[in-house]
């Protein structure tokens, strides 16, 4: 017997008890109930997104993004300027992922000791923690050819002498259908959804979905409880239904934009002033190429090859990205595409043969990169403010400047930066030219992001974190952050590995700290 | 920025300061007639050369596209929302229409080539608040075009049938 409740289904207030409350499942709280399960606790695991499983996931967008994504996969900061991807789900984000699965860079360890001073060295070492999680989710390099989408970057890199790598996935006998992010329809990907919740449920744990909760309940130096609500069938909170929940510990989970909100409304203790702030998105740009042969980015694993060629430069003055690659879906590529009318429809008719790079920048390592903030609307939910430096924008343009150069090594016709001044340039001189000249301005130049981090960031000093180096809260004893919230800048990869990897330990060290 | 883009941003900001702001109070909320009305005349412009030649056909693709906006709106967030429902309901009425795009006649009298050089305009303009407008809808109205499997024809793409 599987115990799942809906609480959409509720018509009269509710309590509900456990020795241990996670407050979302993604991939802090699926790992976490898992290892919180197995070492004995009672756990009861809340999500605000719905239960949908295998059968649900039709692979279209018009379902997946409003019912597996954070406001209909249209979240914006707050002046619009970036959309952020996040899932919303049981699962969350690792139900939509790309699987793409890589360890902390070791520079990326190396600043949050010296500015955080967090160890993660000799008996702190996570390397037992990356290779646990790689062995519970089949974390390995993709065997398969890369497609055509991956397999340009691939030559790009191969034709300049660019750094690339094969990318490492979380998939169990994956059929290459390149639908990743709207839900896998053969459970093949090991997301939270398929592995670590079924398990801890099979092992006793409750999962409530369709709860947003709202506030926690404290006093002095302790969470005395959860307030939540249902939400309707757009995933707005209700107001008809009240449910209370107690525990002896809580767990805080709800993503690097959830998480913190979650925190401010119930106005926990903030004597560092961090609790919000420093939120890291990875703010990523797109070039787009057409190729003369087919591409079809839509089919095949989405992420296989990336290229770290310009994520560490040696001159600290500059910002760092990463080179991957986007699937390429109908409604993902129309909305990102530029231009309107005949043009765009032109574009349009490109589909198969149109070729995507992604940039990612890495943020946090800089006096001019400090992210964002998370902040409340007046309905009580999150907007993150995220102004964007010249340290960033002179590294946007650095990043069109190397995909349009890699675009057309890899043998591409025509480059389109996906900036609303840009058009297609035929050549990587006319290119050149043109992206020199592109103005560098929000809502000119498109930007994206699908990781967030940091805004409860951990710190071994109580005057610089909200949390310490195992994810407890600085000032309220029986409440942990186990999610990519608690991450001091960003990471320079994709954050799923990280996030595991860190929560299982925290985990270890929570159930040695809770046993009698 | 030539001198008639510059007016019409001019109008628009006056208008931000008296109209807009008074009208904010009172057009919050949904109404279904102005939305129907803003996007029978924004959506054959802003797919212009995407919809299928045939009228019957391009009837029946703006019918799915609007159902499909209407659908998707509920899961924005609220203030989202409110700010969706005030556009439509200001290019509805004729006098906020003519500060936000400078023409007085309605939109539906426009020619497909102005109602894009509109929409363009907002783009182009100095107002972030007409930047974001331009950029709400084109996403919105784009992802509810290409979201459904009817339009894909031209794309040559099919998804797959996995079951």
């Amino acid at each position: 017997m599987v115990d799942h409740i809906n609480a959409a289904l509720f018509s009269s207030d509710q309590h509900f008890d456990a020795d241990i409350v996670i407050i979302g499942s993604g991939a802090g709280g699926g790992i976490a109930a898992e290892q919180l399960t197995l070492a004995g606790f009672n756990v009861l695991l809340l999500e605000e997104g719905a239960w949908y499983t295998r059968d649900d996931f039709v692979m279209q967008e018009r379902w997946a993004y409003p019912n597996l994504y954070q406001e209909g996969a249209a979240r914006k900061t707050r002046d619009q300027a970036i959309g952020i991807l996040q899932g919303r789900t049981v699962g969350g984000s690792t139900t939509v992922n790309w699987t793409t699965s890589i360890r902390t860079p070791q520079p990326t360890l190396a600043y949050w000791q010296s500015e955080f001073g967090v160890n993660f060295q000799a008996q702190n070492d996570l390397k037992p923690f990356f290779a646990k999680a790689e062995q519970r989710l089949n974390i390995q390099p993709w065997p398969v050819p890369p497609n055509m989408n991956n397999a340009r970057l691939q030559q790009g890199c191969e034709a300049l002498g660019w750094h690339y790598s094969v990318i490492n996935r979380n998939v169990n006998g994956c059929a290459n259908l390149g639908y990743c992010g709207m839900g896998c329809p053969i459970n093949a990907k090991q997301s939270m959804l398929v592995s670590t919740i079924p398990a801890a449920m099979a092992n006793g744990a409750r999962l409530i979905s369709r709860i947003s909760v709202r506030k926690l309940r404290w006093q002095g130096e302790q969470v005395t409880a959860v307030e939540a609500v249902p939400v309707d069938q757009y995933f707005q909170p209700r107001s008809d239904v009240r449910i209370t929940i107690t525990a002896k510990h809580y767990i805080v989970a709800a993503g690097a934009i959830g998480s913190p909100a979650l925190l401010l409304r119930s106005e926990v203790p903030d004597p560092s002033g961090r609790l919000g702030k420093h939120t890291y998105l990875h703010p990523s740009v797109i070039s787009g190429a057409l190729f003369d042969e087919a591409v079809n980015g839509h089919s095949g694993a989405p992420q296989s090859v990336y290229s770290d060629q310009f994520v560490w430069p040696a001159d600290n003055e500059l910002a760092g990205y990463k080179l991957e690659v986007p699937p390429l879906h109908p409604v993902l590529m129309a909305t990102k595409l530029i231009g309107s009318g005949a043009q765009h429809a032109a574009l349009m008719q490109q589909f198969n043969h149109l070729q995507a790079t992604i940039a990612l920048l890495r943020d946090g390592f800089h006096p001019q990169s400090q992210g964002g903030s998370v902040m409340l609307d007046q309905h009580q939910q999150p907007v993150l403010d995220y102004p964007i430096t010249d340290y960033l924008w002179h590294g946007i343009r650095r990043a069109l400047l190397s995909m349009a150069e890699l675009q057309f090594a890899a043998g591409a016709r025509q480059v389109l930066p996906i900036h609303h001044d840009a058009s297609l340039y035929s050549s990587w001189a006319e290119a050149k030219a043109a992206i020199t000249q592109l103005p560098m301005q929000i809502l000119r130049q498109t930007i994206v992001s699908a990781h967030v981090m940091g805004g409860c960031n951990m710190s071994s000093s109580a005057q610089r974190g909200v949390v310490d180096p195992y994810g407890r809260h600085n000032q309220l004893g029986n409440l942990s952050v186990f999610d990519g919230s608690v991450l001091p800048t960003s990471l320079g990869v994709n954050p799923q590995l990280t996030i595991y990897a860190l929560v299982w330990r925290n985990c270890e060290q929570l159930i040695a700290e809770l046993s009698p | 920025m030539n001198r008639r883009q510059f007016l019409f941003s001019g109008l628009a900001l006056g208008a931000s300061g008296s109209l807009l702001l008074a009208g904010w109070q009172f057009s919050l909320n949904p109404d279904e007639d102005n939305r129907d009305w803003v996007l029978s005349a924004i959506l054959p412009a802003l797919l212009y050369g995407a919809l299928p030649e045939d009228a019957t056909l391009a009837q029946a693709a703006l019918q799915r596209s609007k159902t499909a906006v209407n659908d998707f709106i509920g899961f924005l967030p609220l203030s989202q929302q409110q700010q969706l429902h005030q556009l439509f309901n200001l290019l509805a009425n004729r006098l906020s229409q003519l500060a936000l795009t400078g023409h007085l006649a309605a939109l539906p009298a426009l020619n497909m080539t102005q109602r894009l050089s509109l929409l363009n305009s907002w783009r182009d303009s100095y107002l972030l608040i007409l930047q974001q407008a331009y950029h709400s809808l084109r996403e919105l109205l784009y992802a509810a075009f290409y979201g459904q499997p009817q339009h894909w024809q031209q794309l040559n793409y099919t998804a797959p049938e996995f079951r």
